[in-house]
């Protein structure tokens, strides 16, 4: 573990005495990337950060968009550690951890946040992550970030099928087919509906599949109708899927991210094998985004971890991960993306990209109803 | 009470009383099944979770997991950092109680019934309580022990010291016990020994033993202790034992299976060290 | 250190020697707990008040403490039952000095395989895809089917069991061998039969023993938190975690209400160890 200079500690002590700094590129400018000082650079935040000497993320598994990858980049490219947090936590979570540790600055306490898109109005809204704008601030879609800049988009992938081959012989091709008698007690969520985001979106997904030109509450109507028939008919196993639960054989199908699937399908190297199918229909696009805190106790370098997140290097991390980089477009056409990273990405066409209102309006539903419609209590715990 | 039932039993029971070849019989049997019956139970998770960490590659039995837990990047650190954690825990504790349990026998016994109640607390007060209040009161000013990493490490180093008290302070006063302290300090003293000396040259030796059974079992709280490492964010065994078992299929229970055989050794080597010895 | 002051420098002598360890649990144990005791006092103005204990009838709080005290209350039956079962086949039962001492070191280990191990070690026998649950289905049984789950209160009295029933045989042993002899050779000679004997004399006389025990096993499980999260990760409330989660974030919307809870935890444990050290010191009566 880095030692701290004595610089570091003292930041620390005056960071804590005089309250969180706030820092904004000016809004219009291509977003040269903001400091505490008054014109700032690259190598200017690069110094700061390294003086912290560590940022403290949250709820980032390894496996997930290869942030292990990421991790090992950045921790080669800066003399900044990771202090990674509760991996297997959620975007609620995160959101807390900031508050929780709202007076003590210690490495309990976040200083980024990689959360759900419906979670970040929310967070700004509460007072708890501080706008910054990264270098490439204005390749990221306008719809992809909020125009203070207290949240921006990093990556997003589309539902699918994550299937044990050693524990189903055929693989589903769409929703439809969950409800098949071949996969009694065999389908699960990747968290509760009550709270997870991709959670939420596969519910929804399924009503947009029974109901592609419905309005956003007949689609979040007809998809928690659409789990109470699985419940009905047995398929569905309510506990908290992961990679783990799928590869163990306790959730055979997991309805989860794509990226998700096909990073285990490797990490178990055929032990056993796994399966990744995007639905013929209701294809949804989840997508997740970043804050800094706005009590981190490291902020510069968290301003460098997002820098590097969002560099070309940081994009192409997570397009190594299965993920589609916030910045795919522009990078695509500049040919920054190998031919065959692409081809490991899945096809987008026909995705709903929800918009926030559509998002949150979904969210209201589902939540909702989950109780009152589908009334089963989804085991959260992290071996179950 | 026991007088009286006993002068009460009839007499006439003395012949209906079974022989006791046959009594001592029917008690083996029956303990026999009832120890058999509770070595299922303790054997099986161990037999199960052995079974499941051979299985990590399809279709055979191999150590892969074992291979791919020591490999693993961050096991190595966690467990030097449980381990660094311990031995400095158990010296604090050691330089903190053996003077203290000295004293009280040879100086202070009034002051005994005081000290064995607080050696108590680390009983009454539960790890997730006693770090909850650790937060609370040292993430502010003065005394401000949480905000940065190597200061919560300070702070989990000490919790474990207090918390390793009640084991110290018995095994340390057993041992003061069976040895004669007051004869054994004043024979020193008139030899014109200071406190520090007769400590070191008189005492510590002759209560090795009981350091050691002391340390161990310290050791044993240490290595794997989850609640107060997790909530002050310390990268120790604890809590990466939790995150293998989140996140990985095969390799936590070749963990399991690693954790039980290095507690298995800790109490072991308890057990010979504090084996009756041959003289009376 | 010779001095010629005798009598001051004595008094200040004799406190030397223990203030370091004042100091220390000054600072990490006591101190601590008071802080939470004096924030649990302390109502949202600032004054004194017992508000906050008051407003421990809140449904989540009344939900985590009544599984703690249930969970608790039932491993420390079964397990106090069942280790003084196992302790008394040992001890008494003919088996042999290598089984006694076996055990013994066993359950030495197995009282502190608690936490992540231990979980973990459950989940590979009893979890949906554990050996004995892969067994039962080979039987033709669906376990998971029939309600049973490991991930719950069930579950995980089972999983408790298995640190409870040693720490029984642990603190019980002393107290059967200290059941003498000459007490079973004086009733057998009597004409007394075997059940005789353990009902008028070796129960009355380890009864406050065996209930002492019980009263610290229920004290341990109700502490327990490593193994419950390892487990649940907080599905299950439980006390424990409940105090967890609100050091993680304030899920009770109160803080003073969270530290009420916590100091209520601490009154449960300290009532439960004086119970069981007066109840050991009636019985060192006897079987000293």
């Amino acid at each position: 573990m880095k030692k701290y200079a004595v610089g570091a500690v003292l930041a620390l002590i005056v960071g804590a005495c005089g309250g969180s700094s706030t820092t904004t590129a000016a809004p219009g400018t291509t977003g040269a990337p903001g400091t505490t000082g008054a014109s700032g650079s690259m190598d200017d935040l690069i110094a700061a950060a390294e003086g912290e000497g560590v940022v403290t993320t949250i709820a980032l598994p390894l496996d997930w968009c290869n942030y292990g990858g990421m991790i090992e980049g950045f921790e080669a490219k800066y003399n900044v550690d990771e202090n990674g947090l509760d991996r297997g936590g959620g975007s609620a979570e995160e959101l807390e951890a900031i508050s929780a540790n709202k007076d003590n600055p210690g490495p309990a306490a976040p200083d980024v946040v990689d959360i759900g898109l419906a979670f970040g109005p929310q967070a700004k809204a509460d007072g708890l992550i501080q706008p910054y704008m990264v270098a490439t601030w204005d390749e990221i879609p306008e719809s992809a970030k909020d125009a203070e800049g207290y949240w921006y988009g990093d990556y997003y992938g589309v539902l699918a099928f994550e299937v044990n081959k050693t524990e189903v012989a055929t693989s589903p091709a769409d929703w439809a087919d969950l409800l098949k008698a071949d996969y009694n007690g065999q389908v699960a969520l990747s968290g509760d509906p009550l709270t997870s985001n991709a959670a939420i979106l596969s519910v929804w997904a399924a009503g947009v599949s029974a109901m592609p030109d419905g309005t956003v509450q007949e689609q979040a109507e007809a998809g928690l109708d659409f789990f109470k028939q699985l419940n009905d008919a047995g398929n569905f196993v309510p506990i908290d899927g992961d990679s783990r639960t799928v590869g163990i054989g306790e959730t055979p199908i997991l309805i989860d991210y794509n990226y998700n699937s096909k990073a285990n399908a490797i990490a178990l190297a055929g032990n056993p094998e796994i399966d990744t199918v995007v639905p013929a229909s209701g294809i949804m696009a989840g997508m997740y985004t970043q804050a800094i805190s706005a009590y981190a106790p490291h902020p510069n370098a968290a301003k460098l971890w997002e820098e590097y997140l969002y560099s070309d290097e940081g994009q192409l991390k997570y397009a190594e991960g299965f993920c589609y980089p916030i910045r795919y477009d522009t990078m695509l056409a500049d040919g920054k993306i190998p031919a065959e990273v692409v081809a490991e990405l899945p096809s987008t066409e026909g995705a709903l990209f929800p918009t926030l209102a559509e998002l949150e309006e979904a969210k209201g539903y589902v939540v909702a109803g989950w109780p009152q419609v589908v009334g089963v209590t989804v085991d959260t715990s992290p071996s179950g | 009470m026991v007088a009286v039932t006993i002068s009460t039993a009839p007499i006439q029971a003395a012949a209906e009383a079974p022989a006791p070849v046959e009594l001592q019989k029917k008690n083996r049997l029956g303990a026999w099944i009832v120890f058999g019956l509770v070595a299922i139970y303790f054997l099986l998770p161990l037999a199960a979770t052995f079974w499941w960490s051979l299985r990590a590659l399809k279709d055979q039995y191999t150590l892969e997991a074992y291979r791919r837990l020591f490999a693993d990047s961050n096991f190595l650190p966690a467990f030097t950092q449980s381990l660094v954690n311990a031995a400095v825990a158990i010296l604090l504790s050691l330089l903190i109680i053996m003077p203290t349990a000295y004293w009280v026998t040879l100086r202070m016994p009034r002051l005994r019934p005081v000290i064995e109640f607080i050696t108590l607390l680390p009983f009454v007060i539960p790890g997730v309580v006693l770090v909850f209040g650790l937060i609370r009161l040292y993430s502010r000013p003065p005394l401000v022990l949480t905000h940065t990493y190597d200061s919560s490490r300070i702070l989990l180093v000490c919790a474990y010291a207090a918390l390793s008290f009640p084991y110290m302070y018995r095994a340390v006063d057993n041992g003061l016990r069976a040895m004669d302290v007051r004869s054994l300090t004043e024979a020193a003293q008139s030899l014109g020994a200071s406190w520090p000396t007769i400590l070191r040259r008189v005492i510590f030796p002759n209560l090795r033993v009981a350091l050691l059974s002391g340390a161990l079992l310290t050791f044993a709280i240490v290595i794997g202790e989850l609640t107060i490492a997790l909530f002050l964010a310390q990268k120790t065994f604890g809590p990466y034992m939790a995150e293998l078992t989140r996140s990985k299929v095969y390799e936590p229970s070749a963990m399991a299976i690693v954790a039980f055989a290095i507690t298995w050794a800790a109490m072991g080597m308890i057990a010979l060290i504090t084996r009756p010895r041959k003289e009376k | 250190m010779g001095g010629a002051r005798r009598p001051p420098r004595r008094l200040v002598g004799n406190w030397v020697g223990v203030v370091p360890f004042f100091v220390f649990a000054g600072l990490f144990l006591i101190g601590p707990t008071l802080i939470l005791a004096y924030r649990s006092l302390e109502g949202a103005d600032g004054s004194l008040t017992l508000d906050n204990y008051r407003a421990i009838t809140s449904p989540l709080v009344i939900q985590a403490y009544g599984a703690s005290i249930r969970l608790s209350l039932v491993t420390a039956l079964i397990g106090g039952l069942v280790g003084f079962g196992l302790a008394w086949a040992i001890s008494m039962g003919g088996l042999g000095k290598s089984i006694r001492s076996g055990t013994s070191t066993f359950s030495g280990v197995a009282s502190n395989f608690a936490g992540v191990p231990l979980a973990a070690a459950f989940i590979f026998t009893l979890g949906r895809i554990g050996a004995i649950t892969s067994l039962f289905e080979f039987l033709g049984v669906d376990l998971y089917a029939t309600g049973f789950s490991l991930y719950s209160f069930w579950g995980l009295t089972i999983v408790y069991l298995y640190f409870q029933i040693p720490l029984m045989v642990l603190v019980i042993l002393p107290a059967l061998d200290g059941l003498k002899r000459d007490w079973r050779e004086a009733a057998e000679n009597l004409g007394a039969t075997t059940g005789q004997y353990w009902r008028h004399i070796a129960f009355p006389v380890l009864l406050p023993s065996v209930l002492g025990t019980m009263i610290l096993l229920f004290g341990n499980a109700f502490g327990a938190h490593a193994t419950a999260y390892a487990l649940t990760g907080g599905s299950i409330p439980l006390a424990t975690l409940l105090i967890g989660q609100q050091i993680s974030g304030d899920v009770l919307n109160n803080p003073g209400l969270g530290y009420a809870i916590a100091m209520g935890m601490v009154f449960i444990m300290a009532g439960s160890i004086l119970i069981y050290s007066l109840l050991q010191r009636r019985s060192e009566r006897w079987l000293r």
